[in-house]
């Protein structure tokens, strides 16, 4: 059952986790780089997720049994390392990205394996087509979707990218609970506070800095969430793509008239303009809740 | 020749020694039977907020056995239940038990069981075998009682029934997602094969 107190809890400690460790590395680095900087918020993320799981008690299996176990096991693990290896090495770029890709490629598979999702790579050559080309599908709008995000942060920088990410991945965490998967959905609770801390306590070290190892962790995150909640949740690809490209819209800052306003209001409009469609998928998914709930708590509803 | 004779004699023997142990041992080969749906029923209960029972039953199984009257060690049992057949007269709670908070039925699509041994008892056959639920196997061993048979136009039929209690938490269903419905669940087996 549903906690909100834990969630509260879970969330505050990670986030106290990873505010410290960024504070420990701006106060023993001298000067603070960008590159410490992007390799201190992958160790702060880490650390934060580890003690925010931890408080909530996940119960994850070993070898991964589940899309959960997989997202939490492999695929976050991974990323953070590979964005470690990015941030202490950056150069080349390209080598960088061709990285990312690759594991962006990889990421639907490692997800689906043992599900009914993958039938048809048992069977005859035509029933492989749909699942082919729905995780190629999905390795593409996550890469496309991370390079496009990546892009505007090294463009403009600021903090508000990263927090209208972790926005966008709150609500999709609420969205999957009122679907009926609980588990799911709790899972972006340290997620989210992690992101959020990390990248305000990454702000105050280094001013109008685009660290992108945010970006990348919190874009695999989101991508995995939705996945999960797609493929053995109940969320539709509809809300599934609508919240995957919702970040996007921070791009509209880079018209003309608003590029080169004040820091802050670029970040407000920003944030402002991915709360909108976030805002109206909890009204819908909260409407889907409660008439789900109405017969499940065996109320009456017309007396 | 007449050696000869002896010997044809003696092949003859042998040929129709060999058929007619073949066709004894015919005789006694186990009847294989299918998993008659219409007639069968795998249902279950869980105790809600442990005052009361909630009652359900999966939809879609499929299995077979193969009795050996003369050898019941060798009888062998199988049965596949579709997890997301599961059916507790409330559409939405159905949904929500497919969920991979509850069954995770798209990555764990099915529920099984199969014998690892059998041996008679008195009204029925203690059968011991791998139960598989949620991606976790565990043995166990169910008491069928029955085994009568019955010939219904033309085809022999036989029944069994069995109880099976087990704890979720034993299948790595989360303890945090078992909230108000009870971690123990009782399932009940009404099986009804046709001989093939």
């Amino acid at each position: 059952m549903p906690d909100p107190v834990l969630y509260l809890q879970a969330m505050g400690f990670a986030a106290f986790a990873s505010a410290m460790l960024i504070f420990i590395v701006v106060g023993a680095v001298h000067p603070v780089t960008l590159k410490w900087m992007n390799v201190a918020s992958v160790l702060a993320i880490g650390l934060g997720l580890v003690v925010g799981y931890g408080l909530l008690a996940f119960r994850l299996n070993w070898p991964p049994a589940n899309g959960l176990d997989r997202l939490l096991l492999v695929i976050v693990p991974a990323t953070l390392v590979l964005e470690l290896i990015v941030s202490c090495w950056s150069e080349p770029r390209r080598i960088a990205w061709l990285m990312r890709f690759f594991l962006a490629a990889a990421i639907p598979r490692i997800l689906l394996p043992g599900s009914v999702h993958l039938d048809g790579f048992h069977g005859e050559a035509r029933l492989l087509l749909k699942p082919v080309a729905e995780l190629i599908a999905c390795s593409v709008l996550l890469a496309g979707t991370w390079r496009m995000l990546s892009w505007l942060s090294e463009r403009s920088g600021g903090c508000s990218i990263p927090l209208a990410l972790a926005l966008t991945i709150q609500c999709t965490g609420l969205t999957i609970m009122m679907a009926g998967y609980i588990k799911g959905g709790a899972a972006t609770f340290p997620l989210t506070a992690t992101l959020v801390a990390t990248t305000l306590a990454a702000s105050l070290a280094v001013k109008r800095s685009s660290i992108t190892a945010t970006i990348g962790i919190g874009m695999v995150e989101l991508f995995g969430i939705l996945f999960i909640g797609r493929f053995f949740g109940r969320i539709s690809t509809g809300f599934a793509l609508t919240m995957l490209v919702t970040p996007l819209l921070c791009w509209v800052s880079e018209f003309p008239t608003l590029r080169h306003r004040k820091p802050w209001l670029v970040g407000a409009v920003r944030l402002l303009l991915v709360a909108i469609p976030l805002i109206a998928a909890l009204v819908l998914a909260k409407l889907d809740f409660d008439r789900a709930m109405t017969p499940l708590l065996g109320q009456l509803i017309n007396v | 020749m007449s050696m000869r004779r002896n010997f044809l004699d003696l092949a003859r023997a042998a040929v129709v020694g060999t058929i007619l142990c073949a066709a004894g041992q015919l005789g006694y080969a186990a009847d294989e039977y299918a998993y008659d749906l219409v007639h069968s029923s795998v249902s279950f209960k869980a105790r809600h907020l442990d005052i009361s029972w909630i009652h359900g039953r999966f939809n879609e199984v499929d299995g077979k056995f193969s009795l050996d009257r003369e050898n019941p060690s060798k009888s062998t049992f199988e049965l596949t239940i579709k997890a997301d057949s599961v059916d507790t007269a409330n559409k939405a709670r159905d949904e929500h038990l497919r969920q991979p908070d509850y069954f995770d039925t798209k990555q764990f699509p099915t529920i099984e069981f199969k014998s690892t041994s059998t041996k008679v008892i008195e009204g029925g056959y203690e059968v011991t075998g791998d139960f598989t639920m949620h991606g976790k196997t565990k043995k166990v061993t169910l008491v069928l009682k029955g085994g009568k048979e019955h010939l219904f136009k033309d085809v022999k039929r036989v029944a069994f029934s069995t109880e099976l209690s087990l704890k979720r938490s034993d299948f790595g269903f989360d303890k945090n997602a078992i909230g108000p419905i009870g971690d123990e669940a009782i399932i009940l087996i009404d099986c009804e094969g046709m001989r093939k």
